[in-house]
């Protein structure tokens, strides 16, 4: 309600950009990203984080994207490939223990396969993660997933998935509305799967580096917030260090050989899992980094 | 040295650094040292290509078109450090002048984390890197990689040995991939998501970006290459099969959700990493199309042959490219080179591994790296093509020339050219290709996957026609390797042609079994084509061969979502194929087949020699009424008990595990049928305590307590009544555990233990104290240890107890073989036999110490007696050379690999590393029952564990309660039995395996596994009815036991069991060796000396000369020994040997 009655106002406004209410960061907001390859990748391009940090200079981000990723947790089974639960608690312990104060969701992607079909598991299985979210008492903005570009018929035609991802925007935004979350609808910002060229995209599916800079602007119009011009490169500096935090944040919460630090074979090499916790003191400086050079 | 060292770890080493180096075997790393270790065939020599500063830990590298050679090379292996930068390279070794040495490097890319694979093409190079598949490009050619792109990402990295490796292009324009054993990868494709959990194959197409899966499973494969007809190949660091060829689709070891796997061609072979394929106008013709491959652990590189066989191929090892005994040499990739020669690159690292050594050993090497050159001595080498500088027309003249290195370099080259140069000029080559020409099939083969490479369709996505017309010649060649291949691209085309399923419904029927198989694993990729069964099973109308048979099972299997709804709706999905309709119903194996094959068993449609497998199956899978007529089967007289076992062990699994009871009408009539004495008995037993059959208490109460019929049927009668239960049961029990004779009272208070474990720990803790330390008073204390919470009930009931030393002794080993940490039994068995705590921490000073004395009082020879030794078990679970058990690793380069004082603390504490893949589990089931094994298969809703006595068991995930890791099998202690001098010997022999001398790995075909005629009373006195010819006639009415070779071959005499089956007779041994035989034909047997000697090939006795040939027959073939003990000097060793132009395909059976 609030929202629709925000939304009446402030289109009246001058702004051109206005598409909705604004999502409202807070200073010092810890958001943790939860979602498939999209989030995964953009801690690699830092192009968003890099824009929402500049807006709002006390914002800290923690990126637990991880590629091919659902709802359920598909991707963070690990070993325990029949275990249908693991994968979403550990996202859950996870996104808890950097208690976020707002948690920025994108799913949909990859569970927009099965059409239809799977739109009521889908839409159960994110209700049971947000459910499990809650105790953290983040605001939540849920993204819908971007549409596919069309890349030439020998790759695939981007028409059946676009019709999918627009009905699963749709049970997305429903679903923002039931719970109070945030719907940031990124698919609409991007043209809806209307684009007749790959402008974004490396592979129909995937931005790039220029992809995520490209749409900077959309990303934060679909936040609400004023999109001006997109990415900046007198930004570049800033984007720097924090690519070089999110590497360091990246070997500390998902490292290699984790069989042996902390799996199965800790008895093993367990003994150089300490190593990991140095690493926070490596984050900590990359964001201090970051504030001072936001100060300047 | 000491330059070298400063130069490895930098100026900021702390005291106990150097410390540990003083300590540590660390070569000289001049590379002149390690090439002179070399030992090559005669007429070939190794040089040295590139070695540091040029390159550092070089861990894959492929050439390009242009000859230069791509280095994937990391110094942060095996994990970066907080506060490390990631600045792993990608280099490029050129060798501009043509001298054989390279002279320039250029550092492509920095940056990475641990790149473990680079395929330089498509304008830069595709690079593994950690999470992701990234395609590098430098905007200025010769110039640093400038531009990223991610192209796949998602992909495992639970273990950095085992992250996205092993990158080739296939001939068609695929990148092939591997992924490790402990990776599971989630990748978003355009496609959809792929996910593959565990080890395999991947394939993608860069264009298409279609991403599937080859196959799956495998350890490390660290070796991939296609052959010039399509076929893949590979091999696996961390298994022992030599080179496996890829059957499409299938599982292999470890995989993910197998229930049934395929194996490698060279079982008992030792590790290996990377592998090409010797071709090419340099090297001589007796080495064309041999593999090559390296035995990474054992500082050797390997070749093997392989012949066809059917659908599949035969392998033998033969004589090595370099042996060495230089600890740093780590052959771990090798290619052939734009001259015809084979470059190998060596790691060049004392340490290998990161599991069993620490992340941060001060000996692992981190700056050095060698590409050695092997060239066959006064042969000219192959002059370096300029692909990058020829026309379109040059290029294609190019894939007539013999070097596959030249004919794959020219696609890449066409790739890059586009479809739009390439296909008038190759459509124009094509034309012009002279048809009598003996290559002209393989010409057109490579004209097609030229069309591949460009692409085969245009841009709306329709096939091109010439593209079109060249598969139609492949899929009617003359040769069935161009028809095998047609059918595999066919399948793996995107988009397919339009008529594809049409084709391969063609070639399901082929007289050649390979296209079959690739016929039926096309026609799953496209399961709604009609009658998609029907037409596989089209394939058993020839003959079928095992890989081909394992195909038919995969691909039904698969296709049963398909079939399946359409058969239980009532359609004729297999149009009357009795035949194909038993095979699916078997391969099936679950709920689904029981009751249609009940139906076609009842008609009388299955062949007898089949007919009791499928009781077998409807017993394990069928209803009540199912079942009941299982048990008519089962029970009916004149059947031999080993035929109907299976049947009866799948019934009573059914009672137990699903709780299945059949009609009476089907009991009483069968349990009338089983008179004691009979093998049967058990079985009635068991079961009519699981089915509550009251009416049996009388006679199984009687059966418990009755000595004369054996402890196995007594056992079973408390079994029975245990399940029957009640108040009857528990009096009865008590009963007998407090009085009776001592053998049933230990039987009592087993079974009492099922019921209330306090009170039969207590009668146990009575009984043991007065026990005699016989092998079967470990039932007693398996009794408690192998059911949940049992263990510290019994150490209570032991606080204040004494035992006789030999019991608790005969407890302690009990409880290190049921692979748990029991420490409170453990210290009350201790103490109430009054014995000595086993020894498992080694302190450094000791661990010092017997490093020294292995080096300078270590007799390997005596070594070898000791790990011989019946009572220090090592053979029970470790094979060498695939001889042996299998419960532990495989021993056959333990020295090449292991270091010394890893070898000393893995004896004392075997916990302290194991081996991947030899993690054991426990599990605890919804009855309280504890299992601990390893992990063989998980699938399908069970769980396969193989335990520590080297069986199988099968749990259903429904009955598992609880389920963790549990410790090394390896039981602690070992060392204990040994003296000091025993120990280093021993040490000494395991340092030595793999290494070069007497006991390196050797590629003779010697018999190693033999099966000993026991003589044990039961056997003897059927011998002695009979005559000794009997245990080569009837070898099954007769129990045999595993013996093996020496690493050397020779079966010694000393260890040969005398047999005197008459008195006064003469004394006799008899073993039996195995052969697996695929394609029949001659062979030479090599003896190593006749005297004393008889032999029975199968039943037939046969003249025994030093060297003598063998006609064999398809089979498995008995091969029986008599040795005239007296007669008789020398241990047996025995060779296998080739007879030329002989077809015959051959495998000595090892194992365990």
């Amino acid at each position: 309600m609030r929202v629709l009655f925000l939304l009446g106002i402030l289109c009246f406004g001058p702004a051109a950009w206005c598409s909705a209410a604004p999502f409202e960061f807070q200073p010092a907001d810890r958001v943790v990203l939860v979602g498939g390859t999209l989030i995964e990748r953009e801690q690699r391009h830092g192009y968003w984080e890099a824009a929402l940090t500049a807006k709002f200079p006390d914002l800290k981000f923690r990126n637990l994207g991880w590629s091919g990723d659902t709802v359920f947790g598909d991707s963070r089974r690990r070993f325990e490939v029949t275990d249908e639960n693991i994968g979403r608690r550990r996202l859950v312990e996870l996104a808890l223990a950097e208690k976020p104060t707002v948690l920025l969701i994108c799913y949909g992607t990859n569970e927009s396969y099965e059409g239809m079909a799977g739109l009521k598991k889908f839409i159960a299985g994110y209700e049971r993660l947000l459910d499990e979210l809650a105790p953290s008492k983040a605001r939540v903005i849920l993204i819908s997933p971007p549409p596919l570009e069309a890349f030439g018929a020998i790759v695939t035609d981007p028409a059946p998935q676009n019709k999918n991802l627009a009905l699963y925007r749709d049970a997305i935004k429903e679903l923002a509305a039931k719970r109070g979350a945030y719907f940031a609808d990124l698919f609409a910002e991007l043209g809806e799967g209307t684009n007749k060229t790959a402008k974004l995209t490396d592979n129909g599916l995937h931005f790039g580096d220029t992809g995520y800079r490209d749409t900077t602007g959309p990303f934060l119009k679909s936040l609400g917030l004023d999109p001006a011009g997109g990415y900046s490169a007198t930004l570049d500096p800033l984007r720097q260090i924090i690519l070089e935090k999110n590497e360091l944040y990246f070997h500390r919460w998902r490292p290699q050989n984790e069989t042996y630090l902390f799996g199965f074979r800790k008895h093993e090499q367990g003994k150089n899992g300490k190593e990991i916790a140095e690493f926070d003191p490596l984050i900590a400086a990359k964001e201090a980094d970051i504030g001072k050079l936001l100060k300047k | 040295m000491i330059r070298y060292l400063l130069a490895a770890f930098g100026c900021f080493l702390s005291a106990t650094a150097i410390f540990a180096q003083a300590n540590a075997t660390i070569p000289d790393p001049d590379p002149e040292i390690e090439r002179k270790t070399f030992i090559v065939p005669e007429g070939f020599e190794v040089t040295l290509y590139a070695a540091d500063p040029l390159l550092a830990k070089p861990i894959q590298m492929n050439f390009d078109p242009q000859g230069r050679l791509w280095v994937a090379s990391s110094e942060v292996y095996p994990q970066i450090k907080p506060g490390q930068k990631a600045n792993d390279k990608i280099i490029i070794l050129e060798d501009t002048n043509g001298d054989g040495k390279a002279d320039k490097t250029t550092v492509f890319a920095d940056g990475l984390l641990i790149p473990t694979g680079v395929a330089p093409g498509d304008g830069g190079a595709y690079v593994a890197n950690s999470t992701e598949l990234v395609h590098l490009k430098a905007s200025k050619p010769g110039e640093k990689a400038d531009q990223s792109r991610v192209v796949l990402s998602g992909f495992g990295t639970e273990d950095t040995h085992h992250i996205l490796h092993t990158f080739r292009w296939g001939p068609e324009g695929c990148l092939y991939m591997n992924q490790s054993i402990y990776i599971h990868s989630h990748l978003e494709t355009p496609h959809g998501v792929k996910r593959l959990n565990g080890g395999g194959i991947w394939r993608y197409r860069p264009e298409t970006m279609q991403l599937d899966v080859l196959a799956k499973g495998f350890v490390n494969t660290w070796g991939h290459e296609v052959d010039a007809w399509g076929q893949s190949f590979a091999t696996d660091g961390a298994y022992g099969e030599g080179i496996n060829h890829v059957l499409p689709g299938a599982y292999y070891v470890t995989a993910v959700g197998a229930t049934k796997i395929w194996k490698g061609l060279n079982t008992g072979s030792p590790k290996h990493c990377g592998l090409e394929i010797v071709n090419g106008r340099h090297l001589p013709d007796d080495w064309q199309g041999d593999m090559i491959t390296n035995d990474f652990r054992g500082h050797r590189v390997c070749r093997f042959k392989l012949s066809e066989d059917g659908t599949s191929y035969t392998s033998r090892e033969m004589t090595e490219v370099i042996k060495s005994n230089h600890p740093a040499f780590r052959p771990i990739d090798v290619k052939m080179g734009p001259d015809g020669a084979i470059y190998i690159a060596d790691w060049y690292n004392p340490i290998i591994q990161h599991g069993e050594v620490d992340f941060r050993d001060p000996r692992r090497d981190h700056v050095h790296g060698r590409i050695w050159r092997v060239t066959a001595k006064g042969r000219p080498l192959v002059k370096k093509p300029d692909l990058v500088g020829a026309t379109t027309p040059e290029l294609l003249e190019r894939l007539k020339d013999p070097e596959l290195w030249t004919r794959s370099q020219a696609k890449q080259v066409l790739k890059e050219r586009g479809a739009k140069e390439v296909i008038p000029a190759l459509d124009a080559w094509i034309a012009k290709l002279d048809r009598a020409n003996a290559e002209y099939e393989h010409l057109v083969l490579e004209a097609m996957w030229t069309y591949l490479n460009v692409g085969v369709a245009d841009e709306k996505g329709q096939w091109l026609k010439p593209a079109r017309e060249l598969l139609r010649q492949l899929e009617t060649a003359k040769d069935y390797r161009a028809r095998a291949v047609a059918a595999r691209i066919h399948a793996t085309t995107h988009p397919t042609a339009p008529e594809a399923a049409d084709v391969l419904t063609t070639l399901a029927t082929d007289d050649h079994p390979r296209v079959r198989m690739e016929a039926i694993r096309g026609l799953a990729e496209f399961p709604q084509t009609p009658n998609v069964l029907d037409k596989v099973l089209q394939a058993m109308n020839k003959p079928v061969d095992r890989a081909l048979d394992y195909e038919l099972w995969l691909t039904v299997r698969e296709l049963e979502p398909v079939w399946m709804p359409k058969f239980r709706a009532g359609e004729d999905v297999f149009k009357g194929n009795v035949k194909g309709m038993t095979f699916t119903m078997q391969a099936l194996g679950n709920a689904s087949a029981a009751l249609p094959l009940l139906q076609l068993v009842k008609a009388g449609k299955i062949p007898k020699d089949r007919e009791a497998a499928a009781w077998e199956l409807i017993a394990q899978t069928g209803g009540q009424d199912e079942i009941g007529q299982a048990l008519a089967f089962a029970t009916q007289p004149g059947l031999p008990p080993a035929t109907v076992s299976p049947v009866l062990d799948a019934i009573e699994s059914s009672a137990r595990d699903r709780k299945i009871r059949p009609m009476d009408k089907y009991i009483t009539p069968a349990f009338k049928s089983i008179v004691s004495p009979s093998p049967l008995t058990v079985y009635r037993s068991r079961l009519a305590g699981l089915w509550k059959v009251e009416s049996e208490r009388p006679s199984l109460e009687l059966l418990a307590t009755a000595k004369e019929f054996g402890p196995a049927e007594q056992r079973a009668a408390f079994d029975g009544l245990l399940s029957m239960g009640g108040e009857p049961t528990k009096k009865f029990i008590l009963n007998a555990a407090t009085a009776g004779p001592d053998d049933t009272r230990k039987l009592a208070i087993i079974a009492l233990s099922g019921i209330d474990q306090t009170t039969a720990a207590t009668f146990a803790a009575a009984w043991l104290a007065k026990a005699k330390a016989t092998d079967d008073v470990s039932d007693v204390f398996a009794a408690f240890l192998n059911r949940k919470g049992g263990s510290p009930i019994l150490a209570k009931a032991l606080e204040g107890k004494s035992l006789p030393p030999d019991v608790a002794k005969v407890g302690l080993r009990t409880l290190r073989s049921s692979v748990q940490d029991a420490k409170p039994l453990q210290e009350a068995l201790t103490k109430a036999g009054n014995l000595t705590a086993p020894k498992t921490e080694v302190t450094p000073e000791e661990l010092k110490a017997y490093v020294n004395e292995v080096a300078l009082k270590g007799d390997a020879k005596r070594g070898e007696l000791v790990y011989r030794r019946k009572e220090a078990t090592c053979l029970a679970c470790h094979a060498i050379a695939g001889a042996g058990g299998q419960v532990g690793p495989d021993m056959t380069s333990i020295g090449a690999s292991a270091q010394v004082d890893y070898l000393v603390e893995s004896i004392f504490n075997p916990n302290k590393a194991v081996k991947e893949g030899y993690n054991a589990i426990k599990v605890t089931t919804n009855s309280g029952k504890v299992i601990v094994g390893i992990k063989t298969r998980e699938a399908e809703g069970k769980l396969t564990l193989r335990t520590i006595e080297d069986k199988e068991i099968t749990i259903a995930d429904k009955d598992i309660d609880e389920k963790s890791a549990s410790r090394s099998m390896m039981p602690d202690g070992l060392a204990d039995q040994f003296t000091r001098q025993e120990f280093v010997d021993l040490v000494r022999f395991l340092s030595e395996l793999g290494k070069q001398g007497p006991y390196a790995p050797s590629k003779a075909r010697v018999v190693r596994r033999w099966q000993q005629f026991e003589p044990t009373l039961e056997n003897m006195n059927q011998l002695r009815r009979g005559r000794a010819a009997l245990a080569a006639e009837t070898p099954d009415a007769f129990t045999w036991s595993s013996v093996y070779s020496m690493v050397n071959g020779e079966f010694p005499k000393s260890d040969m069991p005398k047999l005197t089956v008459w008195n006064g007779s003469a004394p006799i041994s008899l073993l039996r060796a195995q052969l697996d035989v695929t394609t029949a034909g001659p062979v030479k047997l090599k003896i190593n000396n006749a005297k004393g000697l008889t032999l029975y090939v199968g039943s037939t006795p046969v003249a025994v000369k030093e060297e003598m040939i063998l006609d064999l027959k398809v089979g498995l073939q008995n091969l029986t020994f008599g040795v005239d003990y007296d007669n008789r000097v020398d241990g047996l060793r025995v060779e296998l040997d080739d007879v030329p132009g002989s077809p015959v395909k051959v495998a000595i059976v090892n194992g365990k």
